[in-house]
């Protein structure tokens, strides 16, 4: 048994054989010639035609065509040759039709692409690729999205009693449901205290990590686009949608458009509520609103509270919770100082989160 | 499940790819004990003994039967037969791409665009289709066909067992190298390529190389008389010689006297001849296009380039280097038996009977 062939190795071996004769001038131009030799007695064959497709197809299009009616069949030609000769001129006027109308089809068509072959090359796809590029490094930055958020969120998301106290107030309004939205589930805190409080509740958000938390905890959450969740859900198929601190993260117009979904996929009479940092507060709207660098724009309660209305909750309610630790203390204080710092403790150190409260009217 | 395994091809005759191909089936099938029979509209008087006409197949079939139709150029019979309520397969021999012949064969380049066509309308009817190669399958998933396989063409050896022709071994017997290609005459085949080879190897390798071509020409007169108008102008005179058809004994002495098995073919559905030289010990250098590649399956120097010079050089190694030669006749051989009747027998009962 001989050893296995390297193919590889001959097929370099051959070109570098054919290198080296070639610089050494082994050829000659005769030979070179001979290799390129054009097969006689018509045009080239159409494998071996390449180069410049503009050029071929300017050549096939002046290029003669000739059909010779000679029949060569024996004693019958001569018969086979007339009867040949008759049917050519007999539908000579149907062909000219067909064959002028693919004549201006053929002119056009190399006309077209000359006009094409001398525009300005544009470069679409590279001219893409770098908007794409551009985009996905913007919104890398935008978002930073390499911040580690599970430690901001540690150091700067708040307490857990403190969010479930918070999360705990608007339970009421689910009351006996068996089916509530919990749109940004997060750790799933609002999704443990509906369970204790025997209310139906499953939850969406986008990230991973969390889902697999609350998954772990025997809580139901689903690593999914909120609003494509919506879109897939019959109309009036929940009795509860729950969305803390998720609103700020969306752009006005997404937001307009996943209210309108909620309104449509909540049975009549269920409740929608929504709560964000409150921006009236000067030291949210100044200041805390913008430790997250993944929140979008503040949003003002009446603003809120507006698209609610227009998305057909009525009524609509604001509630503000979570008040400023510091304050301007009033003690001691009487007449217009009392009011101006009354006044200054509302406009700087009010509460720091709302809610909105839309009900989905009954008829 | 006993019913019939027939089988239709336009035109049946003998020492044909096709024809071969479809009786080898018909023998395998009546060993496994079925009713087998060939049917052609047109069967040559060589074989017209063993083939039905196939206006029978109408009256014949029943829903248990199958009708396994070879495909490889266009004819309105097969749009006819897709109706016929039986277990339908085609088996593709593949066409040669139309381009081929434009400019050169209108006739043949007219044909193979029907049968284009046609392959695409039949696959909304035949449910199962066999490519020889998988170049070929490719081609029937793209035509559209739901279920497809691959089962290589089913060759009867013994047709090799024979004495090779006395006077063909006089005549080419001998110190010169000699070239060897197989296939009909045919402009995808690119034997005015093998012709300028030559003009190669004779001026670098050996002067008194030569050039065997074998393979029929009637169907394509122009392309062979512009080969002969090209042997006349590079002054290769009597180093090219044209076999036309041979017979079984004139091939085999045809390749036991080839020094190398060179196809620089641009369209191959699966490559037998390639097969050939393997089987007789002939070294093979192929351009590497359609099929050619997996059937070699590394037995055979490949070309992926268009430059005839690394062709030749191929020749000129194989010449001077016994030790690559004896690597590649001895890969060649070992390659042969993945086609042997029993593996590729086994594997066609595998798709026709699952």
């Amino acid at each position: 048994m001989s050893e296995p062939v390297d193919l590889d190795a001959i097929q370099a071996e051959l070109r570098e054989r054919v290198r080296r004769k070639r610089e050494a001038g082994v050829y000659g131009a005769d030979l070179a010639a001979a290799l390129a030799h054009p097969l006689p007695g018509g045009g080239p064959i159409a494998a071996d035609i390449e180069g410049d497709p503009v050029a071929s197809l300017a050549a096939a299009v002046e290029s003669e065509v000739a059909y010779d009616p000679r029949s060569r069949k024996g004693a019958l030609a001569p018969l086979i040759t007339v009867a040949r000769r008759t049917v050519i001129w007999l539908i000579r006027w149907y062909v000219h039709e067909i064959v002028a109308r693919q004549d201006r089809v053929n002119a056009a068509a190399l006309r077209a692409l000359r006009v094409l072959a001398e525009r300005e090359p544009v470069d679409l796809v590279a001219r893409v690729s770098a908007l794409e590029r551009a985009a996905a490094r913007e919104a890398v930055h935008e978002n930073a999205v390499h911040l580690d958020y599970e430690l901001f969120a540690e150091r700067f998301g708040g307490l857990e009693s403190q969010v479930r106290a918070q999360a705990g107030q608007f339970l009421t309004r689910f009351a006996g449901a068996t089916r509530v939205l919990d749109i940004g589930s997060g750790r799933g805190t609002f999704l443990a205290l509906a369970k204790e409080n025997g209310i139906g509740a499953y939850g969406v958000d986008l990230d991973e990590r969390l889902v697999a938390r609350c998954a772990a905890a025997g809580l139901e959450a689903y690593r999914i686009d909120a609003e494509e969740h919506l879109r897939s859900l019959p109309d009036g198929a929940l009795d509860g949608i729950f969305a803390v601190h998720f609103a700020e993260h969306v752009l006005p117009g997404r937001l307009l458009e996943i209210l309108h979904e909620c309104k449509r996929v909540l049975r009549p009479g269920a409740w929608c509520v929504m709560a964000t940092p409150n921006p009236s507060t000067l030291t949210v709207g100044a200041h805390t609103f913008w430790l997250d660098p993944t929140h979008r724009k503040p949003l003002p309660p009446e603003a809120f509270r507006f698209y609610l209305q227009v998305s057909g909750f009525e009524p609509v309610e604001v509630e503000t919770y979570n008040p400023s630790e510091d304050r301007l203390a009033e003690d001691g204080l009487a007449g217009a100082a009392l009011e101006n710092a009354r006044l200054l403790n509302r406009t700087l150190f009010g509460d720091r989160d709302y809610a909105v409260i839309g009900r989905k009217p009954l008829a | 499940m006993t019913g019939a395994i027939h089988q239709f091809h336009p035109v049946l005759a003998a020492h044909d790819a096709t024809s071969d191909h479809l009786f080898a089936i018909r023998d395998l099938a009546r060993s496994w004990g079925r009713p087998a029979e060939a049917f052609a509209i047109e069967a040559k008087p060589e074989v017209a003994a063993e083939v039905l006409p196939y206006r029978r197949l109408f009256r014949m079939l029943t829903a248990d039967d199958q009708l396994l139709m070879h495909f490889g150029l266009g004819n309105d019979a097969y749009d006819r037969l897709a109706t016929v309520e039986a277990k339908l397969a085609l088996v593709y021999h593949n066409i040669t791409p139309p381009e081929f012949f434009d400019g050169l064969n209108p006739h043949a380049a007219l044909h193979a665009r029907k049968g284009r066509a046609q392959l695409r309308r039949l696959a909304k009817r035949v449910p199962l289709a066999i490519g020889v190669s998988e170049y070929n399958r490719r081609e029937l998933e793209a035509a559209g066909f739901a279920r497809t396989a691959v089962v290589p063409i089913l060759v009867d050896w013994r047709r090799y067992d024979v004495a090779p022709d006395e006077r063909v071994l006089a005549r080419w017997r001998g110190p010169a190298t000699t070239i060897l290609f197989v296939g009909r005459i045919a402009p995808n085949k690119r034997q005015d390529e093998l012709i300028r080879l030559l003009a190669y190897v004779r001026r670098v390798v050996d002067p008194a190389a030569r050039l065997l071509l074998v393979g029929g020409y009637r169907d394509q007169p122009q392309y062979r008389a512009r080969l002969r108008a090209l042997v006349a102008e590079l002054d290769l005179g009597a180093a090219v010689h044209f076999t036309g058809g041979v017979s079984d004994a004139e091939l085999v002495a045809c390749y036991a006297v080839a020094d190398v098995f060179v196809s620089l073919s641009e369209h191959e559905g699966f490559g037998m001849p390639i097969l050939e030289a393997f089987r007789f010990g002939v070294p093979v250098v192929a351009r590497a296009a359609g099929a050619v590649a997996e059937t070699a399956g590394g037995a055979a120097i490949l070309l992926d380039g268009k430059d005839l010079a690394v062709a030749g050089e191929a020749v000129g190694l194989l010449r001077e280097r016994a030790s690559l030669r004896e690597a590649l006749v001895a890969a060649g051989t070992a390659r042969v038996v993945d086609f042997s009747r029993e593996r590729v027998a086994a594997r066609l009962r595998e798709v026709l009977l699952p």
